[in-house]
């Protein structure tokens, strides 16, 4: 016991609403979280900060009962606690909005802030007007201006997350947690929120701020925690830190300085896209989801696609490579030569390859081994009169494994068992076993360590010194900065701008991936 | 560890070897001192009993492994059972010719066109060199022209066996082309209203369920009509030959379950399309991001569902010497149960055939034991449905997850106790401490 002296007195100090202590975590043999440990004082604002894959995530899913095996404790007023799940969570005053907001499009925003805990009348019948009263009661202490009757999916993102704050206030939450709370708000609506969060500390709520990005951390919150790759580095309060201190905690290493040598894409034009759009149909018949876009990408050369959340980046990519859903227009040149593409299968003939979003729901099947995921689109291809061919399959997928660096056991291991940044690699692999010209990569590094995200960065820039034409979207900055020649900018589904390597910078970025005010009302 | 792991993979044959040594134990002796259950002709019995339900379970199988279900077999059974029935014993221009007919026409023409453009394919791949995912097209003579004629080859010859054979009555080659192709056609609509319409596999095939039973008794002519088959008397007498032993060895129906087995066993190992199947029920998203027409290898597998239900009728007629519009009812419910007990998963992405092998006969020994103690019938369901149940709750967690499952509250109390207590020793960490998920 001699080790819980340190923390018996700290926890004396009255204000610790709630500490973790000596976590660890690590999925499948890979170490997610070692050793940290995590203090949360009552009314403060703490920013948590660190590159993906630093284990920001992984803490606060086992703050908020979420992940339940792990090592270490967990205290809230000072007394360890153990939870089930969720719910104990919330009993303790905890709740979390997450990244991907947990709301029901279909309802009402009083139907979700009380979603579970409906108010009745006699037991039995739900009191709309009850709910409707107390939600907006709720809403005007908050300052938020919405009707509670409004159903959902007719708010913008930045408006839902409010409901979503809105939700765990009601649940009388002591501690709130925010994971990366403004990653799809417009200026006006981050500035809104940060005077919501304020005046939420200042009635004694504790506040984790995750976030990366510097600036609103700076001017939020009361004190820092940078975790990087799983280890605590540094906490500290804001009065004592300066942007350089921040950054150098949460990067260590450099992690941009890899090879971008002077590379000449002066390749001539192989994809070319013109006014390409699409619209998906809706209650009131067809939406424009994308519209305007237009770019020539030539044979070597890395586009990035820049914007918020949902302001189409993904929907261009997806329309090229036939996938989308819903009517698109617009015209595709390959080689000068204008293409019809219905579907992924069309795509892959033609030699364009679509590295998508989400590995675990689009990219593999996770139960299968490596050689049947790497070798998916070719089965047919490598198959005589009807017979698959295994060793020709193996042989794509040990070639996949050793020059893309996948590290794994074995080539008839199950995808699933892979570490993030692994299974990653698996996807690029099968797409470039079908040997591609135009490679499309949506969100590369996403969720990966920052290990496997350098070998990521290092493997982009070699496919396009081979020739290959890339389109990245990112939606971290410093990372589309440092991969792109050019950035494609998109706001609310159309294309503000590319801008050249020169030009670009993350002031330039977000200045075009501002959503208007005139493109709003529109809307 | 690795012994229970064992164990547990290889349960379904444990299992099948126990209810073997079950039914080898409990067999009632005959008076002259030998094992029913052992003899010969028990044995063959169970054979034979189980192919109709083998055979749509071996198309159920497929099916379900991409994530889908086939509800419609009973009635496509029924159906083809009926016009099956018809052609041998009713002579002329009969509602059974007309269904039938066409839909061997147009199966033909079918056949004829994707099996041309498959071998000009795979010559054309020879011929190039490595693989890309750039297939090489074919050019109009060999990717059209080629295919149409014999498509329309094909078609003809098929024609001209089977209409002189309409104004006599059909020979058993007749009946086993024509009852095939219906239930083939028949699948394929299953499957292209659930690809082309998005819609869930249970609601397309329960409304084909119904309807085709419908279909079955408007062909029949009449509500429940049972067509008789008597071969030498009504029908030819080479019909009699499906339901005779092959070599004196293995009844006929067997013959056909067992290699309808394993060629489409076959065709799931090592062909691309059953790497399709597999990939459609584990990601269909994932398979079609991939470039896989995931659309046309859903309604093969329909398709190949309703063939199958089609075979199965002509050895029903055979069998039981009759076609009817109730033949098989309640059978699709049988297969989906042997085909469950058989380790795959309703989910899709997972199983086998071997599964579903072990599946029928688990079942078929069952029923089999339960007639040689005389059990009540009614009793005999409710046993069956028992046994459904504690096989699948075998089948689906593994033994080990079983057993953790039922220890887990205790479990899970001991777990954060040691946590807590554990934490200022210097051990290492433990990956996880609970049976917790992750």
């Amino acid at each position: 016991m001699a080790d819980t002296n340190s923390i018996a007195s700290r926890e004396s100090a009255q204000d610790i609403v709630l500490s973790a202590e000596h976590v660890s975590k690590s999925f499948g043999g890979i170490a997610a979280l070692t050793d940290v440990s995590f203090e949360l004082h009552r009314g403060e604002v703490h920013a948590l900060m660190g590159e993906n894959g630093a284990g920001k995530s992984t803490l606060m899913k086992i703050l908020s009962g979420v992940y339940t095996g792990y090592d270490g404790t967990v205290r809230v007023d000072g007394r360890p606690t153990g939870f089930a799940g969720v719910r104990d969570a919330e009993d303790a005053g905890i709740a979390i909005i997450h990244q991907e907001l947990n709301l029901v499009p279909e309802l009402s925003v009083a139907d979700n802030i009380f979603l579970g805990r409906e108010k009745l009348i006699a037991g039995l019948i739900v009191d709309r007007k009850a709910s409707s009263r107390s939600a907006a009661a709720l809403l005007e202490r908050l300052g938020i201006a919405l009707d509670p009757d409004a159903r959902v999916g007719t708010l913008r993102v930045g408006e839902q997350q409010l409901v979503e704050i809105a939700k765990a206030l009601s649940l009388s939450a002591r501690i709130l947690i925010m994971d990366e709370p403004t990653s799809a708000l417009s200026p006006a609506e981050c500035q809104r929120l940060f005077r919501i969060i304020r005046q939420l500390a200042d009635s004694g709520v504790a506040i984790v701020y995750i976030s990366h990005r510097i600036d609103e951390v700076m001017h939020l919150a009361d004190r820092v925690t940078v975790f990087r790759d799983g280890r605590h580095v540094l906490t500290d309060t804001m009065a004592r830190l300066d942007e350089n201190a921040i950054i150098a905690a949460m990067v260590g290493r450099n992690l941009l300085s890899s090879s971008q040598e002077e590379r000449a894409p002066g390749g001539k034009t192989v994809l070319s896209v013109a006014d390409l759009s699409l619209s998906k149909p809706d209650r009131q018949g067809w939406r424009a989801v994308l519209g305007g876009v237009s770019f020539d990408l030539a044979a070597g050369e890395i586009l990035g696609i820049g914007g918020l959340l949902g302001s189409g980046r993904t929907e261009i990519v997806e329309t090229i490579f036939g996938s989308s859903t819903g009517r698109a227009g617009g015209a595709i040149r390959l080689d000068g030569q204008l293409v019809d593409i219905r579907s992924p299968r069309d795509a892959r003939r033609l030699g364009i390859a679509l590295v998508t979003e989400d590995r675990k729901t689009q990219g593999l099947h996770l139960k299968a081994s490596i050689t049947d995921n790497v070798a998916l689109p070719l089965v047919g291809a490598l198959s005589r009169f009807g017979i698959r061919s295994t060793a020709g399959e193996q042989a794509l997928a040990r070639q996949a494994v050793k020059a893309l660096g996948i590290r794994c056991e074995d080539i008839e291991q199950a995808a699933g068992t892979l570490s993030g940044g692994n299974q990653q690699k698996v996807v690029i692999g099968k797409w470039l076993a079908t040997r591609p010209r135009v490679l499309l990569l949506d969100e590369p590094t996403r969720g990966i360590d920052v290990g496997a995200k350098r070998e990521i960065y290092d493997l982009v820039f070699r496919l396009a010194g081979e020739g290959l034409a890339i389109v990245v979207i990112s939606s971290e900055l410093p990372e589309l900065l440092h991969l792109s020649d050019r950035i494609l900018v998109m706001a609310e589904g159309r294309q503000t701008g590319i801008l050249s390597r020169a030009e670009a910078s993350e002031e330039a970025i977000m200045r075009l991936a501002a959503p208007r005010r005139s493109a709003r009302s529109a809307a | 560890m690795s012994a229970l792991k064992l164990l547990s993979r290889t349960k379904l044959y444990w299992g099948l070897i126990a209810i073997f040594l079950i039914g080898v134990l409990g067999s009632p002796i005959s008076s002259k001192g030998n094992n029913i259950f052992l003899s010969y002709g028990n044995l063959l019995d169970v054979l034979r009993q189980v192919s109709t339900t083998g055979l749509i379970a071996t198309g159920m199988t497929a099916v379900i492994i991409t994530g889908g279900i086939d509800l419609s077999v009973g009635s496509l059974m029924a159906i083809c059972s009926v016009v099956c029935a018809m052609l041998l014993t009713v002579p002329g221009v009969t509602s059974a010719a007309v269904l039938g007919i066409p839909a061997v026409a147009v199966t033909a023409l079918f056949i004829g066109i994707v099996a041309t453009r498959f071998v000009f394919l795979n010559l054309a791949k020879s011929g190039a060199g490595g693989a890309t995912g750039r297939e090489t097209g074919l050019d109009a003579a060999r990717g059209v022209m080629a295919p149409l004629v014999a498509g329309a080859v094909l078609c003809g010859l098929t024609l001209w066996f089977l209409v002189p054979q309409v104004e006599p009555k059909f020979g058993v080659l007749g009946v086993l082309l024509v009852a095939p192709c219906v239930g083939l056609l028949f699948g394929a609509l299953n499957g292209f209203i659930i690809v082309a319409g998005r819609l869930q596999p249970f609601i397309v095939t329960l409304a084909m369920m119904v309807t085709a039973l419908g279909i079955a008794r408007l062909t029949a002519g009449q509500n429940n009509a049972v067509l008789p088959v008597y071969t030498g008397s009504n029908a030819t007498e080479d019909f009699e030959l499906l339901r005779s032993m092959v070599f004196g060895v293995i009844p006929m129906p067997g013959l056909f379950f067992l290699g309808a087995m394993l060629l489409y066993g076959a065709v799931l190992r090592f062909t691309p399309f059953g790497r399709y199947v597999y990939a459609i029920g584990g990601n269909e998203e994932a398979a079609r991001l991939s470039g896989i027409a995931a659309g046309r290898v859903k309604i093969a597998t329909y398709a190949v569902s309703g063939l199958l239900a089609g075979i199965a009728a002509v050895l029903y007629v055979a069998q039981y010497r009759q076609g009817k519009p109730d033949a098989g009812a309640g059978l699709e419910l049988d297969a989906i149960a042997a085909v469950v007990i058989g380790g795959t998963s309703l989910m899709g992405g997972r199983g086998s055939l071997t599964g579903t092998f072990c599946g029928v006969l688990i079942f078929g020994l069952l029923s089999n034991i339960l007639q040689l103690h005389n059990i009540n019938s009614n009793l005999q369901l409710v046993l069956k449905g028992m046994i459904i149940i504690g096989t699948v709750l075998v089948q689906e967690r593994n033994v080990a997850d079983l057993l953790a499952y039922l220890r887990l509250p205790a479990g899970q109390t001991t777990h954060k106790e040691t946590a807590a207590a554990q934490r200022p020793s210097q051990e290492t960490p433990s990956l996880n401490l609970g049976g917790n998920k992750k």
